[in-house]
């Protein structure tokens, strides 16, 4: 044995655990050091991100989604591909109109705008994998965020009389103070497009459309806009979502309750067209900015 | 356990132990330091305590030009030492002081040319220096990094009361070899410097407990550290601690130990060397004092990302509560290098069969008492002086302070650095201890000098090479348990603070300055532009629309430094701009940092994309 004379075996055996861990800590060592030089290594490069983009760019069809993963390699994508994610994809509601995904991924992440979805064609480009996703898309039949400017808004005061409020060219500003626009928002520290509120205390703002198309479900997403709002207030915003006059249910956004989605059952009106109400209050307003997205649609 | 054969004060070799390895490893971090600050940008906080040393420098010439002109008093009044003292009066002036005088001492001088008005003081001729830096952020980064030098000799000096000098060696060199660490030593701020201070009086405190020499020192490093930053408040509570602990017998029989000299010389040195450091504090002592300590425990929530939520109040949901408590622990799993850390198990189970049955395995050195009876002047001669619980308190001790749910939400490593020699410590000794298995197992005579430096050597290598590997972005580093850059901004841990990362995008920014001059910095202080241009990395009159939500709308160039609560900037580039695709990306292994969009780039053809590596 060459290590014969230069071991001492018995030792070895008498402190066989010690043994084991030091020699594992020399392992270690090694392998922390190599990790350390070869890891760099394994990042894409811009060259990997040219390759997956012009794969994508080839096969990108109007209506495909892209998307990152994992999601802080976002803005990366966007730097290749970024003219075809524009703000309305950006910042969308959720991906469930999206048929065909389009995933840019690196060590094995999964976005979750693929849920669902399976694999219909996959390449690799280096550090990165480029997944098209199929799915089956949601029909949406009627976009309550794109047909805002089709909305009556009032405000209800304190006294319940009705107010309606005046339609400017990019919302609608309500006596008290109370106001909607549609505006690309900051919910949860993600990107959102939403009809922004600013509700006011003691009133209830109104939001009716007159004439939707319903589908299986009217699934609402919501929350607060503004992270040094969120921190600053406490309040809570409440919104009513009734069909025809009846009640579908509530949903209720504070600082930590983020991106909220709902979905309401609908299946019984589905085909038909329906007045949808949204009624909006707050039981403290300060740094209050509420947004909101809502889709009419069948899953 | 054993005691080190014991040589001479005089030989050689004791000289080479005690002085010279501390002073090469001292010269070697601050020359590693001096060599690689040049690619690391300037933070707000920085750019801040620039402009302050600043300042406080030209207070210091007034008080030379005043006594000229026959005036010595006139740079005292409260008039005039407000009118200087008052900028970022929230944090003691040490470091700012030396910040300054070190500016003064070893810039480049070109201040009497068209930079002149970009200074904070006036400047009435050319300064005579000498010229060590070309940049003048170097000048004023110089004595961190020289205190960063001292850290590591303290650190050896600290592992050397327990351990022999090849394991206090890689204690010492695992002190500094942490990204984090290292990217808040070479910066002009003060979180490595208060963990200097740390070592520098708890090593003052153990060995006052056996001289008398060191107790009184001990009073005027707790004065200095005071006047470092806040975090020295706490520093007299662990070492009670520690105290109360090796006089637990005292304590048993109800009998109070008596105050230690250090704690008398902490009491009554400490202030009045924080006193006379500090001309804030001049004119009104008290209310200022309490206001200084009014700002750091009513200090707002910062925002910080932490396993991907956006922390910035304090929850009232349990989980979440508990969630927070884990931070600066689960942070110190992920920033430490791994190596390291299995270094301090080892070593912690080291401590724990010394106090459990006394250590047989020569690992650790001895610390049996010396005498029968203790006195004040030396109150720990009649005790084993439990280096393991000295230790323990002072990891503990900063992690536990971050983690209470009372203390402000800041987030960063940094909050807690003061742990990190008082750790590495205990790395040493697991590392002595793996060196002595080793060691034993191999026979042969001719491998027993060469196998401890061989095996120190390579225990520090990891870390040293993590360390390398970070540089300039150590703030996004994660360990290899969390999967590094990748695997740390996939798991949602903080990736940046203060806007530091700007740098490798500046000559893009100059190269893609628009016309109308409107560029938007996002979390680049106006102090940081103005450092760059004084340092010759952006030109003079470079744009600046300000801060704000509302002016970003102004501006044709804007960058937005990616951190998780800085997301609503981008959307507001996105509309300003028109377009959601950045022009650049500066990432580091792939992880963005900083993002930049131009108006009208949308509709340039063909767009110029390029992503920036770390450089």
């Amino acid at each position: 044995m060459v290590f014969s004379g230069l071991l001492d075996r018995d030792l070895l055996r008498r402190r066989r655990w010690s043994v084991v861990v030091a020699v594992a800590i020399v392992l270690l060592a090694l392998v922390e050091s190599v990790n350390a030089v070869v890891a760099p290594s394994r990042a894409p490069t811009e060259k990997d991100w040219a390759a997956a983009a012009a794969k994508v760019r080839a096969g990108f069809r109007p209506g495909d989604l892209i998307v990152a993963a994992p999601a802080w390699a976002d803005p990366l994508m966007r730097l290749q591909l970024g003219d075809l994610v524009p703000m309305p994809v950006a910042g969308r509601m959720d991906s469930a109109r999206y048929g065909r995904v389009w995933e840019i991924s690196q060590r094995g992440a999964r976005a979750a705008d693929t849920a669902g979805g399976t694999v219909a064609e996959f390449s690799r480009h280096g550090a990165l994998g480029v997944k098209r996703w199929e799915k089956r898309a949601a029909q949406v039949t009627f976009d309550l965020l794109t047909e805002w400017h089709r909305a009556e808004v009032s405000v209800v005061t304190p006294a319940q009389a009705e107010v309606p409020c005046a339609a400017t060219h990019d919302g609608f500003q309500c006596l008290g103070g109370a106001s909607l626009k549609p505006e690309l928002l900051e919910i949860d520290t993600t990107l959102r497009n939403g009809l922004a509120v600013n509700p006011v205390e003691r009133e209830t703002l109104v939001l009716v459309f007159a004439d939707v198309l319903l589908g299986r479900e009217l699934t609402v997403a919501s929350g607060l806009h503004n992270v040094w709002l969120r921190k600053a207030g406490d309040g809570k915003v409440h919104m009513r979502v009734l069909v025809d006059g009846r009640e579908l249910g509530a949903v209720e956004a504070t600082s930590q309750s983020g991106w909220a989605l709902r979905s309401f059952d609908t299946a019984a009106l589905a085909g038909q067209s329906g007045k949808v109400r949204f009624e909006i209050t707050t039981d403290k307003s300060n740094a209050r900015h509420f947004g909101f997205a809502a889709e009419a649609r069948n899953p | 356990m054993t005691v080190e054969p014991t040589t001479s004060p005089a030989t050689p070799s004791r000289w080479r132990r005690e002085w010279l390895l501390p002073l090469m490893l001292a010269i070697a971090t601050s020359s590693w330091m001096v060599a690689v600050e040049g690619r690391q940008g300037i933070g707000r906080d920085e750019s801040q305590y620039f402009r302050a040393g600043e300042r406080y420098w030209g207070w210091f010439e007034s008080v030379w030009s005043n006594l000229r002109e026959g005036h010595p008093r006139r740079a005292f009044s409260r008039a005039a030492v407000d009118g200087t003292w008052e900028d970022n009066h929230e944090h003691p002036p040490l470091m700012k002081i030396l910040f300054g005088v070190s500016w003064r001492l070893f810039h480049t001088c070109d201040c009497t040319g068209v930079k002149r008005g970009l200074h904070p003081i006036p400047i009435s001729g050319r300064h005579v220096t000498l010229p060590l830096f070309k940049r003048e952020s170097s000048a004023f980064r110089f004595p961190a990094i020289l205190l960063a030098g001292l850290g590591v000799a303290l650190a050896y000096w600290l592992a050397r009361r327990v351990l022999r000098p090849v394991p206090a060696t890689v204690a010492a060199v695992l002190s500094v070899a942490q990204p984090h660490y290292f990217f808040h030593a070479q910066i002009s701020c003060f979180d490595v410097p208060i963990t200097v201070m740390a070592v520098l009086v708890a090593l003052a405190y153990w060995k006052s407990l056996r001289s008398p020499r060191w107790g009184i020192l001990c009073g005027v490093f707790w004065g200095l550290a005071l006047a470092t930053k806040h975090n020295a408040w706490l520093f007299p509570i662990f070492l009670a601690a520690h105290y109360l602990w090796i006089r637990r017998g005292d304590v048993r029989r109800l009998r109070l130990p008596r105050p230690p000299l250090a704690f008398v010389s902490m009491a009554t040195l400490g202030p009045l060397v924080l006193f006379i450091l500090w001309p804030w504090l001049w004119h009104a002592p008290v209310d200022r004092t309490r206001a200084w300590v009014q700002r750091h425990m009513q200090h707002e929530h910062y925002n910080f990302e932490y396993l991907g939520r956006n922390w910035n109040l304090p929850s009232k949901e349990p989980g979440l509560k508990l969630l927070r408590v884990t931070f600066p622990f689960v942070s110190t799993l992920f920033t430490v290098p791994v190596t390291t850390l299995a270094l301090s198990a080892i070593g912690a189970v080291v401590f724990l069969r010394r106090h459990r049955r006394g250590d047989r395995s020569q690992t650790l050195l001895d610390q049996a008492p010396t005498a029968l009876r203790p006195s004040w002047l030396r109150p720990g001669v009649d005790v084993d002086c439990a280096p393991g619980v000295f230790l323990a308190i002072h990891i503990a001790g900063p992690l536990v302070m971050v983690a209470l749910p009372s203390t402000p939400i800041f987030g960063g490593v940094k909050h807690f650095l003061p742990a990190m020699p008082f750790l590495c410590v205990l790395a040493g000794a697991g590392a002595a201890w793996s060196i002595d298995v080793v060691r034993r197992v191999i026979k042969a005579q001719r491998w027993s000098r060469v196998v401890p430096v061989s095996l120190a050597g390579l225990l520090c290598l990891p870390a040293v090479a993590e360390t390398v590997r970070s540089h300039p972005d150590g703030l996004g580093h994660y360990n290899m348990l969390a999967g590094g850059f990748a695997g740390g901004a996939s798991l949602g841990m903080n990736r940046q603070f203060w806007g530091y990362s700007v740098l490798p995008v500046l000559p893009w920014m100059v190269e893609h300055r628009p016309a109308s001059n409107r560029i938007y910095w996002h979390d680049v202080l106006h102090d940081a532009i103005v450092m760059y241009s004084r340092d010759g990395r952006l030109p003079l009159g470079m744009g600046d629309v300000g801060v704000g939500e509302q002016v970003l709308e102004q501006s044709e160039l804007g960058i937005v430094i990616l951190e998780k609560h800085f997301t609503i900037y981008e959307g507001l580039a996105w509309q300003a701009y028109g377009t959601t695709r950045p022009s650049i990306v500066y990432t580091h292994e792939g992880v963005p940092f900083v993002v930049a969009y131009e108006r009208h780039a949308a509709s340039r053809v063909p767009p110029p994309r390029s992503e920036i590596f770390a450089p």
